[in-house]
């Protein structure tokens, strides 16, 4: 279709102008409640949903889900600030947004009870209360969450644009009214025009090469999905908001060569993380750092400290699994990831009698998993009026998984209900449309004899760039000041040059932008990591200059470019802690 | 419709003792009376004597019911009161539901009792699994025009036209041509009185006239077709007639006064050639053709010398207007009706006997022209039947007529000119019914002689231009020579030649023969579009009486889509737009091409179109279509209740789809007749094998099931024209995908079976069960 | 070069305007050829979640893993039903091992 519908001239390209009252942009987890949320509150109200690829099966919940990681099982004694207390742990004491964290465990159980409602099988457990598989993880036959999710949100009315990526937000006298992008199908473009907008893309990949990228098959053994590419941050990012906790990537650890779930065999089944000497590592050697319930960071770096200093590889011991054990994980994988077990199968490993081998993932922004992303208020706006976001796309709360973003998504949506009460809708700005309609369809204009560069090209550049200056895999994730400075310099040169990104089709028009948004994240990212002149989570963050905490730091990094002059200005702000105790125990 | 309360009530009826002999009903009622949902569960005496529905009666009045499963044997006509019944209480019909576990052969299997019990157990918690998901439903109503479209104003027609007009209906009249009358008003005679053609037609026309409720439209055809039975949009194109209908009459000034000579059709008249025949020709403003209404002169403006416009000044009318452009109207109506009829096959692709080579070789429609002028008849007359009919490199059908029409104009020529001689060339003769009197009275008729044999070849002879011709007697072994002045080749039928166009615009489906297709024996004159009718030989060739009667019961069937409005069954299909990705597998492969795009692009089925047999079900990938009673969700419910195993684990399940037309009766007979049908089958019923979505079978091996069957109808029995066919295919998919899996393909299995197959369906149960136990269990089993 | 499609099987969804595969695929990359059958245009982008498979109707599609990462040859094949999901997993000795839960519906 892509090809067939590629508009050769400027001239050729319909926009469609749609208004709405709440435009969700992306349709994941968090957007689907978010636009469920906003219908059942506000039936009348108009619910648009943008999103790139098709409702059904887009995002990080593609492939489906094994297990919900957030749930409180109040009858063992949890409670939401016991949650917001393990999560705040699980950062290494944080800071986190604990105002955020709170308001968000508390709508979690009735979240997660919405999926079962709307027929997402829940394991249950004798008492018939959800089962649990760690302290607050209960397992799903999620094969179906997405597209559960998705009927809900149509089901309530939600209109939904299956194809349209978003390219940038529609900005007016300093308000968000909407945003704009193009049909990956139909070669549209599309002006969303909201008095209030959600921002719901999931997070970032693909900022950093992963270990496994080659030319002919393997670019994409990826621990989140590939096509999140922070478009959400970039667009923010655009628009001059502000962004927090950027430097506290995501880093994995994830089956080595071909990205599988390691929380389902280590916390799911308790399979312990053992190097090539058979010690068992978290427990002998990261004891003082809470062994196997170690912050999720340590867990992430300690395989590679193993690999790092010569006691590689590393793995989890399966072959401590009876058979019907082992059936039981690899029935969780593929609701996951069922790859995975094909990957076993092709690698020919019985796990009950070969332990699964473990590697590093590279980093990821995803703010449903750390606190990175864009700074918001109690009611999810960001310091964009008019503008929401939630899920990845909200930052300092980390370890929301899929429950938490759900929680947070009706949350957004709440918030955006109140500012549209009293917001109005201005006249669209024509001659800023016809701006962006030029600067989204340009790739493609230059036609595919334009001597230039190509998405891919471009991609690949930054992703090696990143991995071997702003502390990627291949260099154990850890960086100093002159290679940041290196980076940062090659990804200004990279964003002068996407001139000369051309597009022979649709598709190649959406890696041109996806290239670009993640030029825009990598830019505010290497300002933060430059700016945490400490390691604090090492692993996710690594200084080689200065390798201790600096108890200064002991706040949140935030950024904002001027949309104007393109300047980046990067302040720190205040952590409050609001649940009290100690802030590295769980 | 507000949900109706979920609280069930069970009732057995024992019919005397006949289910408690086979079983353990006790056992049965006080399991099921502990089963989630059930308010209600007793043993019903005996229904229909006095006391007996009043406690039913009572607690649904009560609203302590508000859903029944009746287990027991109860016809349809005992169902169709317990509805009615209970519909005075409120309860709507369709909560209701019946579980017959004697044509489940629970009481006549081989099993013990308590096997028995637990498999009768098995086929209720089935029928309650998909009762707990019933919905109330009501027929639609949708509105219905009190028009007809009828296109094609021949005999066929006309005669239905009369028909609908004599009933109260409005019907609009297309024809193509500038007049009606068709074929049948070229015709010089017709059997079996012998009498003008014309006479019928102009009967018909004045009836038509004087009912003032039938509207002409010639000149005209028909560029789209919109909505569905009930109301259709139709669009008319009109060609200009260049003469003002309201203001001619006819008088035959502005023919008398314009200077073209044209050639007229040669269908409708015989080609000046042929010695001594006058050249049949007429000016390019002539009268309506074939027979001169409607009374107004058409004129044909391509043979018009450039600014010429005598006529338009010679018309004491002024009706001439020469400047006049095409136009298009549209038109209302709740049903239409094709009787486009026929062409003669193109005489001139037979190329063995001279035709369109030489003048005295003519077709039999020409013949007819003939016997119809004033001319002398020729003496010496050869007629060779089956000219490119029942071969096939030209027609591989009969077309029933030629042979009377050959008899026909034989009888006539002798009337004509007693001292003809006719030879009769032929390879059978066939006239069907009274026809047969036509040919006995040729075959003893001096001058009249029957050869049979097709003559080899036909040569002009060089100075009388009279043709020899050479044939072997077949019957006698000997050759016959013979010169004549005449011959007429009777070529058969082929649809006119509007009809491909007409096909497209109807979306009508053609057979491949080019006739428009039908249910031949069960519905010969419903096309495969519902609310559009074919009559005549636009269906099959047939003569003209047959062709009337035809199209009268087309006319007929049709009356059902007017009058004011229609009730649509409610149960028909409901795509879930959650879940449709708009792939439009149904749109394209729906029988009756019933879908249709709402107005965000969702196909949606066309209530008056659908004929409600479910294969948009079976056919959607993502199982997103339901019918309203019997929805992919019960249906899954119905598969998981039958899981649980009720053979001891120990032998194969098998779990059967059959088609409610055939399949299903032949399973009951089985029972009825007692063939040794294995215990190992649950079936259900299904509108068409169609319906089978392959979702429900993998559920059904998910869930540990040994074996589907699916019974469907004999290849082209399938009454919804190709459920049967479809469902094959996607079955053999998925077979193919069991092989990839590593498991047997036939655990999926197709089986056709007609209404009385009971021995077939029997034998093909035993077979599937012996197979699976050779395959050992489903591999998914727990 | 995750999904590989049969060419014999696949009908290009009757080549109405998209195939279900080009419907879901999260990533934009199945589309029909000229031929009217369904590929994938970037095999290196695929990230292997396998929603064109289970979506295809005729189940012409198989994923697979990349040779550079896993030896050849295993098979993971789905089945869809309504509410129920099987697996069949066969690894490069031959060894088939299958699987099967509920998708969809509370597990009471």
């Amino acid at each position: 279709m892509s090809e067939r519908n590629a508009p050769r001239d400027f001239s050729e390209i319909p926009t469609e102008i749609i208004e709405t009252d709440i435009l969700v942009v992306g349709g994941g987890n968090a957007g689907c409640f978010a636009a469920i949320e906003a219908k059942s509150k506000a039936p009348s109200l108009r619910v648009t949903m943008m999103e790139k690829a098709h409702i059904s099966r887009s995002g990080a919940t593609a492939a489906g889900m094994d297990a919900i990681n957030t749930y409180i099982r109040t009858d063992k004694g949890e409670t939401p600030e016991s949650l917001v207390r393990w999560s705040r742990a699980q950062v290494g004491g944080g800071p986190i947004r604990e105002d955020l964290a709170l308001s968000n465990a508390q709508i979690l159980n009735e979240s997660v009870e919405m999926l079962e409602d709307w027929g997402l099988p829940i394991v249950k457990d004798e008492d018939g209360h959800y089962k649990l598989r760690g302290r607050f993880d209960i397992s799903i036959q999620g094969e179906q969450l997405k597209p559960i999710m998705a009927e809900k949100a149509m089901e309530m009315g939600a209109k939904v644009y299956n194809r349209v990526a978003g390219t940038n937000l529609l900005m007016q006298d300093g308000r968000c009214v909407g945003a704009m992008g193009f049909g990956v199908r139909d070669g549209r473009f599309y002006v969303f025009r909201a008095k209030a907008t959600i921002v719901t893309t999931g997070g970032a990949c693909g900022i950093y090469k992963n270990y496994t990228s080659d030319y002919s098959g393997s670019h994409h053994q990826t621990w989140m999905c590939p096509f999140n590419v922070g478009t959400g941050y970039a667009m923010g990012i655009r628009a001059g908001a502000e962004m927090t906790s950027l430097e506290q990537r995501w880093v994995a650890v994830r089956t080595k060569d071909f990205s599988g779930p390691v929380d389902t065999l280590s916390v799911g089944y308790g399979c312990l993380i053992t190097n090539a000497r058979g010690e068992k590592v978290l427990r002998e050697r990261y004891a003082h750092l809470g062994g196997d319930k170690a912050p999720r960071f340590v867990r992430l770096n300690a395989p590679m400290m193993e690999w790092l200093e010569g006691r590689g590889p590393v793995y989890v011991d399966t072959t401590v699994l009876d058979e019907e054990e082992a059936k039981d994980l690899r029935e969780d994988l593929l609701n996951e990831r069922p790859t995975f077990v094909l990957f076993l199968a092709s690698r020919g490993i019985d796990i009950t009698k070969e332990p699964v081998e473990i590697y590093g993932s590279d980093p990821y922004i995803v703010g449903g998993h750390t606190g990175s992303g864009f700074w918001v208020d109690i009611n999810r706006m960001t310091t964009l009026p008019g503008l929401f976001a939630a899920g990845e796309a909200a930052g300092g709360s980390p370890n929301k998984f899929v429950g938490g973003c759900a929680a947070e998504g009706r949350l957004a949506a709440r918030g955006a209900l109140e500012y549209l009460a009293s917001a109005s809708l201005p006249e669209p700005d024509l001659t800023a449309l016809s701006r962006e309609k030029e600067r989204v369809f340009a790739p493609l204009m230059r036609g595919p004899a334009f001597d230039g560069i190509t998405p891919v090209e471009m991609e690949e550049r930054l992703q090696r760039l990143m991995d071997e200056y702003a502390g990627g895999i291949s260099q154990f994730y850890r960086m100093n000041e002159e290679r940041l400075d290196y980076a940062l310099k090659n990804v200004k040169m990279l964003q002068s040059q996407t001139q000369f990104l051309f597009a022979k089709d649709l598709h190649e028009l959406m890696n041109a932008h996806e290239v670009i948004d993640r030029l825009d994240v990598a830019e505010l990212l290497i300002h933060h990591l430059k700016f945490r002149k400490e390691t604090r989570w090492p692993g996710w963050q690594t200084r080689m200059d200065y390798p201790e905490p600096n108890p200064e730091l002991d706040c949140f990094v935030e950024s904002r470019r001027d949309p104007g002059t393109g300047s980046v200005e990067v302040f720190t702000r205040p952590y409050q802690q609001l649940i009290p105790g100690d802030r590295t125990q769980g | 419709m507000e949900t109706p309360s979920s609280k069930t009530g069970l009732f057995f009826w024992d019919q005397g003792g006949r289910l408690g002999k086979a079983l353990d009903l006790n056992w049965l009622l006080s399991k099921l009376s502990k089963t989630k949902g059930i308010s209600c569960c007793s043993l019903l005496e005996d229904p229909w004597g006095p006391e007996g529905l009043s406690q039913v009666v009572e607690k649904v009045k009560k609203g302590e019911l508000g859903r029944l499963l009746w287990v027991g044997r109860f016809s349809r006509e005992q169902q169709g009161i317990l509805k009615e019944k209970l519909a005075e209480e409120g309860l709507n019909p369709y909560l209701q539901e019946w579980c017959d576990l004697e044509e489940q052969g629970v009481c006549r299997d081989g099993l013990e009792q308590t096997a028995r019990s637990n498999k009768a157990l098995l086929l209720i918690q089935m029928c309650l699994a998909r009762v707990r998901l019933l919905e109330p439903l009501a027929p639609v109503e949708i509105p219905a025009s009190e028009s007809l479209l009828v296109i094609g104003a021949g005999a066929a027609g006309l005669h239905a036209a009369v028909s609908l007009t004599n009933l109260g209906k409005e019907v609009h009249l297309v024809e193509r041509q500038s007049g009606v009358g068709g074929k049948v008003a070229s015709l010089h005679r017709f059997y079996p009185r012998l009498c003008d053609p014309r006479c019928g037609l102009e009967f018909s026309i004045q009836t038509l006239i004087d009912s003032g409720r039938a509207r002409f439209h010639t000149l005209s055809r028909v560029v789209s077709l919109e909505g569905g039975p009930g109301n259709f949009q139709v669009r008319l194109e009109k060609r200009p007639r260049f003469v003002d209908e309201a203001r001619c009459n006819a008088c035959g000034e502005c023919a008398r006064v314009c200077p073209v000579q044209v050639g007229v059709s040669p269908d409708s008249q015989p080609q000046g050639e042929l010695p001594g025949l006058p050249a049949a020709a007429t000016k390019a403003i002539h009268p309506s053709l074939p027979m001169g209404f409607p009374m107004a002169y058409v004129v044909e403006r391509q043979h018009c010398p450039p600014g010429c416009r005598e006529c338009e000044r010679a018309c004491p009318s002024k009706a001439v207007g020469l400047d006049q452009e095409p136009r298009e109207e549209e038109l209302l109506v709740g049903a239409v009706l094709v009787t486009t009829g026929w062409d003669p096959y193109p005489l001139f692709k037979v190329e063995e006997f001279g035709y369109g080579l030489y003048p005295n070789v003519i077709s039999n429609l020409q013949m007819e022209g003939l016997l119809g002028s004033p001319v002398e008849a020729p003496k010496e007359v050869g007629f060779i039947q089956c000219v490119g009919s029942r071969d096939e490199r030209h027609l591989s059908y009969c077309s029933t007529v030629c042979c009377s029409v050959s008899l026909k104009q034989a009888l006539y020529l002798k009337q004509r000119r007693p001292d003809a001689s006719c030879y009769v060339f032929y390879q059978d003769i066939r006239s069907p019914g009274f026809q047969e009197e036509l040919y006995q009275k040729l075959k003893d008729m001096e001058g009249v002689t029957f050869i049979r044999g097709i003559p080899s070849t036909v040569r002009p002879e060089a100075e009388t231009g009279r043709l020899r011709l050479r044939v072997e007697d077949t019957l006698s072994g000997r050759e016959v020579n013979l010169a004549l002045d005449l011959l007429v080749l009777a070529g058969g039928m082929v649809p006119s030649q509007g009809s491909e166009e007409l096909a497209q615009v109807l979306r009508l489906p053609r057979n491949s023969l080019g006739f428009f297709e039908s249910h031949l024996q069960c519905h010969p004159e419903e096309s495969q579009r519902t609310g559009i009718y074919v009559g005549g030989c636009s269906r099959e060739p047939m003569g003209v009486a047959a062709s009337i009667e035809s199209a009268q019961h087309a006319a007929l069937e049709a009356l059902r889509f007017t009058g004011g409005s229609v009730l649509i069954d409610p149960r028909y299909p409901v795509v879930d737009k959650t879940k449709c990705d708009k792939c439009k597998r149904c749109m394209e492969e729906c029988p009756f091409g019933s879908f249709y795009f709402d107005e965000n692009e969702f196909p949606t089925p066309h209530l008056g179109r659908c004929r409600q047999c479910g294969n948009c079900v079976g056919i959607c990938p993502l199982a997103a279509i339901s019918l309203r009673n019997l929805t992919i969700k019960q249906m899954a419910a119905q598969i998981q209740a039958a899981s649980a195993s009720f053979m001891d684990g120990k032998e194969p399940t098998v779990f059967a789809f059959l088609c409610q037309n055939d399949a299903y009766h032949a399973a009951k007979a089985a029972v009825e007749e007692g063939f040794p049908v294995p215990p190992n089958v649950v079936f259900v019923k299904v509108p068409c094998a169609g319906y089978v979505n392959n979702a429900l079978i993998a559920d059904a091996l998910a869930l540990g099931i040994d074996g589907v069957l699916i019974g469907g109808c004999e290849d082209g029995q399938c009454h919804y024209v190709k459920g049967n066919q479809l469902v094959r295919k996607r079955s053999d998919d998925l077979s193919d995908k069991l092989q990839k899996m590593m498991m047997d393909r036939d655990r999926v299995r197709f089986v056709n079976l007609e209404i009385r197959d009971s021995e077939k369906y029997t034998a093909a149960i035993e077979q599937f069960v012996q197979d699976l136990r050779a395959m050992g269990p489903n591999p998914f089993k727990i | 070069m995750p999904p590989k499609v049969d060419r014999e099987k696949c009908d290009g969804c009757k080549a109405q305007q998209e195939p279900l595969c080009e419907q879901v695929c999260p990533g934009d990359l199945m589309t029909l050829g000229e031929d009217k059958k369904a590929y994938c245009r970037m095999p290196r982008d695929c990230w292997d979640c396998m929603s064109c498979t289970k979506a295809c109707p005729v189940g012409a599609i198989e994923t697979r893993i990349p040779y550079q990462l896993g030896y050849h040859l295993a098979k993971l094949i789905p089945m869809m039903g309504t509410n129920t999901i099987t697996w069949t997993c066969i690894d490069i000795n031959g060894k088939v091992e299958r699987f099967r839960y509920v998708n969809r519906g509370r597990l009471d």
